[in-house]
């Protein structure tokens, strides 16, 4: 079967510390940051919802969801993405002449625009590590040990194991793209 | 070095100052330059880590404001006027210093005031090399926050730190505890940082993890429970649950009997314990036991006793009750319902955590400096760990381990063994030092690893009277921090990749810090400057041999943990230290108490009633806020884009933390007429700062919260320091040395009255922050 490369993102574990955003940014030399950490249910970063002491508070990175069916490349007039057999949605920026088209279509505002460079620019799945056995390098600077990367259509892989045993989601399912990017939710607190 | 072109990888550290972490580093070197740092392996993958400072890290070594050359001040302290030096001029100047004012007032008037040196040591220990060879003073600055935690520590231990007892066994995978109780502590951002991954691979395992916090922190959020207690009264919670433990019959008798003082009979005439001399026993100083079956005092060490731990007994006509008797007493004055009175913490969680942790197998509990940092912190850990003890979940068996022999100064200090050593001062003890000479006049002060201006108690105290009083301030810093500002000579320090060191973590590990690349302008290590320094002083023969040869020193030092361990291996990754003794031997730890066991009654605290640990109220942190003049108390969380105040400069970080703001709770912001991002100036007696608001529910109604490390200059006025005291508490004097009480201090917010400075988007960088002079009254600099 065809390799189906994606990640899978543990909220229970995510500490929202957003290692994985300044390592994306550091790893791909970026301006934008691709991968941006949400503090679900609040008006602002790192703040709780309910009211003291009864609160709660998860984290959400979001990035490109690589999806199996992407509107973006589709959308993209130079053909300056497209989706890889192994399933990285990869952006190729000298293609790119900053029409924006790609990022009115993605369902996730996973797509950022360089205003520097008038062009857009999105996570790439690390190809340049992947195609050389490495893991993204947002997956091995993950603080929390939140973050797995594999072939999700590899019944042994270390993220298939998660999506039979975990219960979990994908972003926007609705919008038909079959995003590559699973999420498990947080453990709802026990008491005592 | 690699030739230009081609990319080659060095291991090396990140020192940082996280405690007991130090993350591994691979370095990518391209030509002279690093391009990259990423985690480096380590056996244990769990260690494997960096965090976002970590990867921030070359935004420090190629910071274009990095102190590039030595300096001599021009104009008034603190104007930041200075002009280029040589290195030699700089040093000549310093030593010609030294020795006049030496002459004048002897070695001790120069104090070395060594900040955090991360996770360094031959950094620290060349400096302290140099103040003992000179007989000077060496200003801990243990007492920036961090020393209320030995002391209780002692106290109930005999131990500079609870960890090994609390969470050692946690820490090296031997237990699995059924509770996580994380208790005044936020891993998840701040240390002990590598714990965090060993909390929520316990919860996956089943694990209740707790958190007590007056913010609901990043570890709060992955709690079961939660408890939002008030600042500064957590010795009462735990009493509170003493209460609840006792009186359902939760504690753990023979863990209390076997470890602890609970038996020993104290008087309740003069709150000492009961001697073998005064049930007859000639000279003996023994501790004195009721024995049940024959229903009389016998000393400790007689065998066949059956120990009595309750009731009340005459022995020679003195009134005594076991120690656990007189904790009993005390716990009895705290029921829930008081407890929560006080704590803010609802009645029947109380009870229930209490009963959780009283039936529980195993707990560990997970603790820090933070709740230590009140006046009387120190009590607030030895509640703590009175808990632990009650329910036997210290690890009082010792069934092997490894000693981190490397943390022992003595290979330093001892450089000449026929001369004395250094003289000691807390660092709140410098400010009277330096203000009015008490214990002795400290003329000179020499800065390194610390941002003393930025991040010590009553910043306007050390401006306007330290500051002006001192005849020299020498500063060894990377850039122009707040307090390098003020400095007469001002030299440039290396950052981690430019210099060699010898790292004794993480536990039980220890690795070599390589230098990747060639120290960057003229920039020195600070094995380096000492040494530079110690050769005018006629010492160079103790510095010939360099960094290098300090970590021959550590290596070469005998030590029993560390052998086996080399140069050549530690070149390709991290080693564990020796275990020591083999891991199947059991053997019970005789605590460093006076008493060998776990004293939660500290009999050289009875004279000043606080023998047992006590629920004593906070000195400023307001707990009947109604009508007083201010009415909200002020604390300092961790952030995790700072290690204190370093990184507050870096861009990377500061696009995802732009500013300082003040976090408030909805309900005082609507008091006070204040909404989400409003500036507003948080004031008291002392000083006030002006800044943003984040209005959220995340921080205990009146109870506001600024992280610390912010630099003085990037609020819109002042600073978090501009608030705090300098009150020293003299019990902390005596069991170690005084601590800064930053999260007991109490202070009134009001909404700015100039609104309409711009108000920054979210994400947007900001510019570089400038550099303010802080606001100074009255004198001007002396000299």
């Amino acid at each position: 079967m065809k390799k189906r490369l994606g990640l899978v993102i543990d909220q229970e574990r995510c500490l929202g510390c957003e290692a994985c955003t300044v390592a994306c940014k550091i790893e791909n030399a970026t301006k934008e940051h691709w991968i941006r950490v949400e503090t679900q249910n609040a008006a602002q970063k790192d703040t709780p919802e309910g009211r003291f002491p009864d609160l709660k508070m998860s984290f959400l990175p979001r990035l490109c969801n690589h999806c199996a069916q992407p509107p973006c490349v589709d959308a993209c007039p130079l053909e300056a993405l497209g989706k890889r057999e192994d399933g990285p949605v990869v952006l190729d920026q000298q293609r790119c002449d900053g029409c924006q088209a790609c990022m009115e279509v993605c369902p996730y505002d996973a797509i950022r625009y360089n205003n520097h460079e008038e062009k857009a620019e999105k996570c790439n799945l690390c190809i340049h590590r992947i195609d050389k056995g490495l893991e993204p390098f947002c997956v091995i600077c993950c603080e929390g040990q939140a973050m797995h990367f594999g072939d999700l259509n590899d019944n042994t892989s270390a993220v298939s194991r998660i999506l039979d045993t975990r219960e979990t989601f994908q972003l926007n399912p609705e919008a038909g793209t079959e995003p590559s990017l699973y999420y498990c939710s947080p453990k709802p607190p026990r008491g005592l | 070095m690699a030739e230009r072109g081609k990319t080659s990888l060095v291991r090396t550290v990140c020192p940082a100052h996280c405690g007991i972490d130090a993350c591994g580093i691979l370095a990518h070197v391209n030509g002279d330059r690093v391009v990259k740092v990423e985690p480096a392996d380590f056996p244990d993958p769990k260690h494997k880590r960096i965090c976002l400072r970590g990867l921030s890290s070359l935004d420090i070594t190629y910071h274009p404001d990095r102190l590039k050359y030595p300096m001599r001040r021009r104009g008034e302290r603190g104007e930041g006027k200075f002009e280029r030096i040589s290195w030699g001029e700089a040093l000549d100047t310093i030593a010609e210093r030294f020795k006049g004012l030496a002459d004048r007032y002897g070695w001790r008037s120069i104090g070395w005031t060594l900040g955090g040196p991360g996770a360094g040591t031959t950094k620290f220990g060349a400096y302290l090399r140099l103040a003992s060879l000179t007989q000077s003073t060496r200003v801990s600055a243990w007492g920036y926050g961090d020393s209320a935690l030995p002391c209780g520590s002692r106290a109930l231990f005999g131990a500079q730190f609870p960890y090994q007892f609390l969470m050692g066994k946690f820490l090296t995978g031997k237990v699995k505890p059924e509770m996580v109780v994380v208790w005044g502590s936020n891993p998840a951002e701040s240390q002990p940082l590598n714990m965090m991954r060993r909390i929520m691979d316990a919860k996956e395992r089943g694990a209740h993890v707790v958190v007590i916090d007056p913010r609901f922190t990043v570890t709060a959020s992955k709690a079961d429970q939660y408890l939002g207690v008030r600042p500064g009264t957590d010795a009462a919670l735990a009493l509170g649950m003493i209460n609840v433990i006792f009186r359902e019959g939760l504690q753990d008798d023979g863990f209390i009997q076997r470890h602890t003082v609970g038996p020993y009979l104290g008087r309740t005439d003069t709150g000492e314990y009961v001697r073998g001399r005064d049930i007859g026993a000639e000279g003996s100083e023994e501790y004195v036991i009721w024995d049940g079956a024959s229903d009389s005092p016998r000393v400790c060490s007689d065998v066949g006793i059956t120990p009595l731990m309750s009731g009340t007994h005459t022995v020679k006509g003195l009134t005594c009750k076991p120690a656990l008797q007189l904790l009993m007493d005390l716990a009895q004055e705290y029921p829930p319902e008081r407890t929560a009175e006080i704590t803010g913490v609802r009645t029947h969680i109380i009870t229930r955590l209490a009963q959780r942790i009283g039936t529980a197998n195993s707990v560990t509990f997970v603790t820090n400096m933070g709740f230590t940092r009140t006046y009387h912190g120190d009590i607030s850990l030895r509640a703590l760990g009175t808990v632990a003890a009650l329910t036997g979940n210290v690890t009082a068996t010792f069934s092997g381990g490894y000693l981190p022999a490397v943390l022992n100064w003595r290979p330093f200090l001892h450089a000449d063994p026929d001369r004395p050593s250094y003289s000691r001062l807390g660092i709140l003890q410098l400010y009277d030092a330096v203000i009015s000479d008490k214990p002795y006049p400290i003329k000179a002060v020499w800065f390194s690893f610390i941002n003393f201006l930025n991040q010590c108690a009553h910043s306007t105290k050390i401006a306007n009277e330290i500051f002006t009083k001192l005849d020299l301030i020498v500063a060894a810093e990377l850039f122009m921090t707040p307090t390098a500002r003020y400095a007469d000579i001002l030299l440039p320090a290396c950052s981690y990749l430019e210099f060699s060191d010898l790292i004794p973590f993480p536990y039980p590990y220890v690795q070599l810090q390589q230098k990747v690349i060639e120290p960057l302008y003229e920039s020195r290590s600070d094995v380096d400057i000492a040494s530079g320094l110690a050769g005018r002083l006629g010492l160079g023969e103790y510095f010939d041999k360099g960094e290098e040869g300090f970590i021959d020193l550590i290596l070469d030092s005998g030590d029993p943990s560390m052998e086996g361990i080399t140069r050549e291996r530690l070149r390709e990754g991290p080693m564990r230290l020796r275990l020591i003794p083999d891991m199947d031997q059991q053997l019970d730890i005789p605590f460093s108490t006076p008493s060998r066991k776990i004293e939660f009654y500290c009999e050289r605290l009875r004279e000043v009633g606080q023998a047992l640990p006590v629920y004593l109220e906070p000195l400023e942190a307001p707990l009947k806020p109604e009508g007083k003049k201010y009415p909200l108390t002020f604390i300092q969380g961790h952030s995790r884009f700072r290690t204190h105040s370093m990184f507050a400069n870096v861009p990377s970080l500061l696009e995802l933390n732009p500013e300082p703001v003040v976090e408030i709770n909805p309900r005082d912001a609507a008091e006070r007429d204040i909404s989400d991002n409003d500036l507003v100036t948080v004031f008291n007696d002392r000083g006030k700062t002006t800044l943003r608001t984040r209005v959220m529910e995340g921080v205990r109604p009146r109870v506001v919260n600024i992280t610390e490390g912010w630099w003085i200059g990037q609020f819109k006025e002042g600073s978090v320091n501009h608030l705090t005291h300098d009150v020293i508490n003299p019990v902390q004097e005596t069991l170690y040395e005084p601590n800064m009480h930053m999260n007991d201090v109490a202070v009134e917010v009001v909404k700015a009255d100039n609104q309409d400075s711009p108000q920054r988007p979210r994400y947007h960088l900001p510019e570089l922050p400038q550099y303010h002079l802080p606001e100074l009254r009255g004198r001007r600099g002396r000299r």
